[in-house]
């Protein structure tokens, strides 16, 4: 059964005002002496509303930008029962407010806002100051759905993080993944970071696997046993729209990505027990066959300009990772440490190739470079971690980990730091896809 | 819908229902198949019970007319089938024809497999009308991608086997379901070594694609 994606994308931002003492600073985000950037969040200003959910939406805005600035793990978030000023009572623009009210808690930063709702509408303004000079760094406002007031609140911080590093956050994006969580089938659901704006993109109660986006975000390729036979469908979130892809004679498509100009699909063929690479159109015609080993060639994954592909292939005994490259057909080797190495992925930046090794009778993370080398261990080897996916600006490494018991979907630093459980279902939660920048 | 109701109560209950369940089917004239009566894949089989009402021709396309020596060649559930209908996975121990085993990360034939798929051959050479479908299934170690990859392979290694062995390969199917039907569930050796395993469904008798 198909569901569309009732939720809608668009924001208006009405007004980028203020916006006048722009980051000098680019990098690494450091508070006074080398530590995190002490900040403080502090819960809106009802500015008009006649709705009865005022207060709820007063800290949920603020909540939603706190967990943002904890998972990136470049923020110390100061405990709200420490404010001192009444969010209420002061105002939210510079000089309507005490600035010795935040430093004297240890803020260096602060994120103030107001909102105002309307029937179903909410307007919400928010700002980020340095307490310590007494400026605003950036102010926006934003309209949209009471509903989705989350989402404003992680395009914000978004552009907290761009104030401070030259480059947007990654917060306004989504995850797609696979879970059991319904029961003992497994299905594949979108949502944000946070958990919020759950949706089940599959509902056929069979296997679903693999997804991943369509670089433009508007679509999952994912794998399905719905039809009894392996393969995959191309499902458009906004439409509903699904396209099957149909092998030739009794193989099977095992897994695939989409290119990032979205015009061609490589997928995983098995065939007579071996699994093969090809290059597909969107509509699931072969163009051109990739490799011809016997044996296994799965887990394909693109570089960013689209030149080459990541591959596992159990050609040397065990799955190791290998590069293809499509303008001369030759194929290299990448990893030699380990007996398993599956799973990869290529960062946006082009740079690094993050995958699950086997370590002892555990798998972790591991991220390497494309030129080969050594491999770095991202994640402890005293549970497994599996699955990884980069975030859109390269910065940050989705993954699954049974650490907790059930495999949870985590995030952490590229470099293995601040790692950080996204998801608490019931269930099994696997497979995690990054979305691209979402709108 | 209504069926799958049956089929559920069927495998949660007595034997009590099955009589009336059974007959509440051939009121409504539904063409059903054996397994639908035979006990559920998670209880003990008994010898009291009488054996399925295996009659191969009902669900037979053109080509059947061959009978075995046995009462046992039903058609089988796949293992999507068991999940489906929140069974476990499991080979019945009355099936002719048994479950093979592998190694870590390996897709080749050990003795032991070597020699159950000696047993499946010759049964299969002996029902010559019985078409099969091979599954390969891995533990849960390791990718999702990569043990699908792994499980074909492991399901035409028995596939190829049985082959050589002189079962015509038309009559043998494959498919990988890698880690996602799991037979058992813990994580510990004894667990996972049963999971990686080939398994042999008997499916309905169709011309040959």
């Amino acid at each position: 059964m198909m569901r569309k994606f009732l939720l809608c994308f668009s924001f208006a931002i009405l007004a980028a005002h203020a916006n006048t003492a722009r980051a000098a600073v680019t990098g690494e985000i450091v508070g006074q002496g080398g530590q995190k950037f002490p900040i403080a969040v502090s819960p809106l200003k009802i500015l008009s509303a006649v709705s009865s959910d005022v207060a709820r939406l007063s800290t949920g805005i603020a909540d939603a930008m706190i967990h943002d600035l904890e998972l990136s793990g470049w923020f110390k978030v100061l405990d709200r029962g420490a404010y001192i000023e009444d969010a209420q009572k002061t105002g939210i623009t510079l000089g309507a407010f005490d600035c010795k009210d935040w430093s004297a808690i240890g803020a260096e930063g602060l994120v103030k806002g107001g909102f105002s709702v309307q029937g179903e509408d909410i307007t919400v303004e928010l700002r980020l100051f340095d307490v310590y000079q007494n400026k605003e760094r950036v102010g926006k406002r934003y309209t949209g759905r009471v509903r989705d007031f989350r989402r404003i609140a992680h395009k914000f911080v978004d552009e907290i993080i761009n104030q401070f590093t030259g480059i947007p956050g990654v917060f306004n994006t989504r995850i797609a993944y696979v879970s059991n969580s319904g029961g003992r089938f497994k299905e594949i659901y979108v949502s944000h970071l946070d958990g919020s704006e759950k949706f089940q993109v599959t509902d056929n109660h069979t296997i679903n696997l693999s997804p991943s986006w369509s670089s433009d975000g508007r679509s999952i390729l994912y794998s399905s046993f719905k039809e009894r036979n392996q393969t995959l469908y191309l499902f458009e979130l906004f439409s509903g729209k699904e396209v099957k892809f149909t092998p030739r004679g009794s193989g099977k498509y095992l897994s695939g990505k989409l290119s990032p100009d979205g015009q061609s699909v490589v997928a995983t063929l098995e065939s007579a027990g071996n699994s093969n690479l090809y290059l597909l159109d969107r509509s699931g015609n072969v163009i051109r066959r990739l490799t011809e080993a016997a044996g296994i060639e799965v887990s394909p994954s693109w570089s960013p300009d689209g030149k080459q592909i990541i591959f596992v292939s159990d050609r040397s005994g065990s799955p190791q990772l290998y590069i293809f490259d499509l303008s001369d057909g030759k194929t290299r080797r990448l990893t030699y440490n380990g007996n398993y190495n599956t799973s990869p992925e290529w960062s946006p930046k082009g740079d690094r190739i993050v995958y699950t090794g086997r370590v002892g009778s555990r798998f972790a993370i591991f991220s390497i470079s494309v030129d080969g080398g050594e491999a770095r261990k991202l994640t402890s080897e005293s549970a497994d971690s599996e699955d990884p996916t980069w975030s859109p600006d390269g910065r940050f490494i989705a993954f699954a980990s049974n650490r907790a018991g059930r495999y949870h979907l985590y995030v952490m630093q590229a470099s293995g730091e601040n790692q950080r459980r996204l998801t608490g279902s019931g269930g099994d939660d696997t497979k995690p896809s990054w979305s691209p920048r979402l709108d | 819908m209504q069926l799958r109701k049956i089929f559920k109560l069927v495998s949660e209950d007595t034997m009590k229902f099955q009589s009336e369940i059974a007959a509440s089917l051939m009121l409504i004239g539904l063409a059903i198949v054996g397994q639908a009566c035979a006990p559920a894949s998670t209880s003990k089989p008994t010898s009291s019970l009488p054996p399925p009402a295996a009659d191969s021709s009902r669900s037979a396309g053109a080509g059947e007319g061959q009978r075995g020596p046995t009462k046992d060649s039903t058609v089988g559930k796949s293992s999507l089938d068991d999940l489906k209908t929140g069974k476990a996975p499991v080979t019945p121990p009355s099936s002719p024809l048994k479950d093979v085993f592998f190694g870590f990360d390996r897709s080749d034939l050990s003795a032991d497999a070597r020699s159950v798929l000696r047993a499946n051959a010759d049964w299969l050479k002996t029902n010559p009308a019985v078409r099969v479908e091979i599954e390969g299934h891995c533990d849960e170690r390791g990718t999702s991608e990569y043990n699908l990859a792994l499980g074909a392979k492991r399901a035409q290694a028995a596939r190829e086997y049985l082959a050589t062995l002189g079962v015509a390969s038309q009559r043998l199917s494959t498919t990988s379901y890698g880690e996602e039907i799991p037979l058992c569930k813990e994580a510990n050796e004894s667990c996972w070594k049963q999971n990686r395993r080939a398994r042999f469904v008997i499916t309905p008798t169709r011309p040959a694609s």
